[in-house]
């Protein structure tokens, strides 16, 4: 068979260098009136789950359910543009940390893998040092921490030490970190660990603003940063080679009112070779080939393997074997020695009572 | 007088096994009235199945009977029902015969006083009559098969009926005077459990005086007969215990059986005192009031065969109710064992005093047990201490009955030597009171 391979120059299909990709996305909002961070979360899991990764690889955190709120006038959907033009909440929706549950010691615990054994499949992070990973997180914020559930809140050293320990533990091969809040700049100064991207919505000192009420539903619908966030992603497709420069320039500060802003130095590749599917989509490398691989002969069976008894699959259950056990042939009897020792007691007594005479007549 | 008694044993047996035939009988074994841990006949079969198994029966808390029960049920397991009807007939026999025998004795030693002119010229009303006393033994017989309690005992198949059936002969062979017999039954009772043992005093006194020998604690003959007695008693226990212990092979049945009855670990409530008190005893004084619960029961034996030395057949009467109230179990079925006795003081009649307040409250509380009960594990609306009020209401209304003829017997004697209108030394009249 021909063995040459023709070898192409590879580089451009490796060049990221990840096998998988998954998404951690957080709202940290509850209460009626912060829709619009559950529809940021919600737009960008659309996005990503559009673009490719399954719902097995994303990790969907929402801290309140807007869809399901007695003040929805639009029971069961959540909207990014008004005028309902787009229900974001779908009918696929899989919320794997919802209300209470969105705490800042389950998302730490999320990132770095220290979760107790009995947690789901659905809860874990289960990325390996071939992931890449989309952390996107949204609410309300403030100059070096980010609010949860308003009753506590994660601070920007806390995050950088997470990402830390996932570096340690191998957990990601590159990670792109988007936030959109207030001072969301703030929350990426202080990481430290190689291959961070960081995307924020505002610089310290400035306000994310909202982008538009839907004057039916009572709310404002989106964040402005995610808003146009989303309407970039909703032009990429899986095979689209737009890079992280042209996400850099994803809502000026016409648009956005606040600067967003961007982190780069700790990513070890250039900005301009990663591509948005390498974090936003799923998209996995094809080797063609054109050599054919002879595969080794079918196994053959010997011919007296085959006369096996054919059991039913129920009897291969260790149940069976107990209810069709035959009940014990023995029966318990009481010991002779006894039988003896008694009824001879019994006959003593009785030829007392009644005289010996009757024992004469016997003997 | 056998045809009304064969009358009487039909009829109850019919009645019996209409029972057993209806679907009462699984209802009426369940209730915690009628069976107890250690008499409930579901624990039987499964000891004899764990037997079959190849497993100790006594392993695990489920069964607490003796050996030689497993030995006699092993044989007659399908033949259940007719084992307890004949036990029941067992005992109703052995009591009309004791009775008809100790009825005899009695108009015999009131000719003799008679003669002796013994009695105070006013109390001839007070003297017994054969005419009377005809009927009094199938009276007994009657009181023992044909009440509920004893029904309800038989048709749930508790081994209560075994028992009664094992005093019944103990109580015929004392008053037959048959040492030997009287004493391996009553080992047997007391093998079974551990209570029949007060009746020890009792019989000796009875043998003592059918031998007239008299109960001085300086004479030689006394302590003889009872060393006599003592050893046949002993003997044939550790003869039974050992016999026990060759059945199974082991030693095990003794803290299941003995010590079970002894600690009381099962609290499933009942018609005992037992039960309330210990579910909600602290660790800590356990065993102090398990002592005293205990000691209540042997405690009374001492004073009432002081008391009542002259009259050793109403002791054992006085002793089977004792043992019946404050026994660690009880279940209807001690209570109808000496309630059997009542007809044969029916002479007292004139001296009890409460009577009616004493039925009125059995009768209320026996129909109260299963309404609480359902009360208060059905429909919970009510709690263990609704029950349990019930319960001290019944043993009150049975301490009440027992003291009521207890008084009025010591009145009659008391009015047998003294005359029946007593008089104060002023003249004045008089009454007795039981102090």
């Amino acid at each position: 068979s021909h063995a040459a391979i023709k070898i192409q120059p590879m580089r451009q299909f490796f060049s990221s260098g990840h096998t998988n990709n998954w998404a951690v996305l957080v709202c940290t909002s509850r209460f009626w009136f912060n829709y619009r961070h559950v529809a940021n979360t919600l737009s960008v899991y659309r996005s990503v789950k559009r673009l490719g990764i399954p719902d097995s690889h994303i990790v969907l955190m929402l801290a309140d359910d807007m869809a399901c709120n007695h003040r929805n006038p639009k029971p069961a959907t959540v909207f990014s543009h008004k005028n309902m033009e787009l229900n974001v909440y779908g009918d696929d929706v899989e919320v794997d940390y919802r209300g209470y549950e969105v705490t800042v010691e389950n998302f730490l615990r999320v990132l770095t893998g220290r979760l107790p054994p009995s947690t789901p499949r659905s809860k874990r992070l289960l990325s390996d040092d071939r992931s890449n990973i989309l952390i996107y997180l949204t609410g309300h914020g403030g100059n070096g921490f980010l609010k949860f559930q308003d009753s506590e809140e994660i601070s920007n050293v806390e995050l950088a030490d997470a990402f830390e320990q996932m570096w340690q533990k191998r957990r990601y091969n590159e990670l792109l970190f988007i936030i959109d809040t207030c001072q969301g700049a703030s929350m990426y100064e202080r990481f430290y660990s190689p291959n961070l991207m960081a995307l924020a919505s505002s610089q310290v000192g400035e306000d994310s603003l909202s982008h538009q009420p839907d004057l039916a539903i009572g709310v404002h619908l989106m964040d402005r940063y995610t808003f146009y966030l989303l309407e970039f992603l909703e032009d990429i497709h899986p095979s689209s080679k737009a890079n992280m420069n042209d996400l850099f320039k994803v809502c000026p500060k016409s648009q956005c009112v606040s600067t967003p802003g961007h982190r780069t130095d700790l990513f070890l590749r250039d900005p301009g070779s990663a591509l948005i599917t390498d974090f936003f989509g799923s998209v996995r490398k094809v080797e063609i080939t054109m050599e054919t691989i002879n595969l080794t002969e079918p196994i053959h069976f010997v011919n007296e393997e085959r006369q096996k008894e054919t059991y039913s699959y129920v009897d291969q259950l260790p149940v069976s074997e107990i209810i069709h056990q035959k009940p014990k042939q023995k029966d318990w009897h009481p010991p002779d020695g006894f039988i003896l020792g008694l009824w001879t007691l019994i006959l003593l007594v009785f030829f007392k009572t009644y005289g010996m005479k009757h024992l004469k007549h016997i003997f | 007088m056998a045809a009304p008694l064969t009358l009487l044993l039909l009829v109850a047996v019919t009645v019996r096994a209409a029972l057993y035939r209806s679907s009462l009988a699984d209802l009426i074994s369940e209730r915690v009235e009628v069976v107890s841990p250690l008499t409930a006949w579901k624990r039987v079969v499964e000891g004899l199945a764990l037997l079959d198994l190849g497993v100790s029966p006594y392993s695990g808390d489920v069964f607490h009977e003796t050996p030689l029960i497993i030995y006699l049920f092993h044989f007659l397991v399908d033949y259940a029902e007719i084992t307890f009807m004949l036990a029941d007939v067992i005992t109703a026999v052995a009591l009309y015969l004791s009775v008809k025998d100790y009825n005899k004795q009695v108009f015999r030693k009131q000719k003799y006083a008679l003669e002796a002119d013994r009695y105070p010229l006013d109390c001839l009303e007070l003297i017994r009559s054969p005419k009377e006393m005809q009927y009094i033994p199938l009276k007994v017989a009657m009181f023992y098969l044909l009440n509920p309690f004893t029904i309800l005992s038989c048709v749930a198949k508790s081994t209560c009926g075994l028992n009664n059936a094992v005093i019944a002969l103990f109580v015929l062979s004392t008053i037959k005077g048959n040492v030997l017999l009287s004493a391996i039954f009553l080992s047997l009772a007391t093998y079974q459990s551990i209570y029949p043992l007060t009746l020890c005093a009792a019989a000796l006194l009875y043998l003592l005086q059918r031998q007239y020998i008299p109960v001085n604690l300086r004479r030689f003959s006394f302590w003889w007969f009872v060393a006599q007695y003592a050893f046949m008693y002993l003997g044939s226990l550790f003869v039974i215990v050992g016999l026990s212990f060759f059945l199974l092979g082991s030693w095990d049945f003794l803290p299941s059986v003995y010590g079970f009855i002894l600690s009381v670990p099962d609290l499933t409530p009942n018609i005992g005192l037992f039960w309330y008190f210990f579910a909600e005893m602290f660790e800590h004084f356990r065993l102090f009031f398990l002592c005293v619960f205990q000691i209540n029961v042997f405690f009374y034996t001492v004073p009432l065969s002081i008391k009542l030395k002259e009259h050793p057949v109403f002791l054992i009467f006085m002793q089977l109710a004792v043992i019946s109230i404050f026994k660690s179990y009880p279940t209807v079925g001690d209570i109808a064992l000496y309630m059997a006795f009542l007809p044969v003081w029916s002479h007292l009649h004139r001296f009890l005093r409460n009577i009616f307040l004493v039925s009125c409250v059995l009768l209320a509380c026996s129909a109260l047990f299963p309404v609480l009960w359902h009360l208060w594990i059905y429909a919970g609306s009510a709690n263990s201490n609704f029950y349990y009020a019930i319960t001290l209401l019944f043993n009150v209304a049975q301490i009440l009955l027992v003291s009521d003829y207890f008084y009025a017997f010591l009145r009659r004697e008391h009015h047998l030597s003294h005359g029946l209108y007593l008089k104060r030394k002023d003249g004045s009249e008089a009454t007795l009171v039981l102090k």
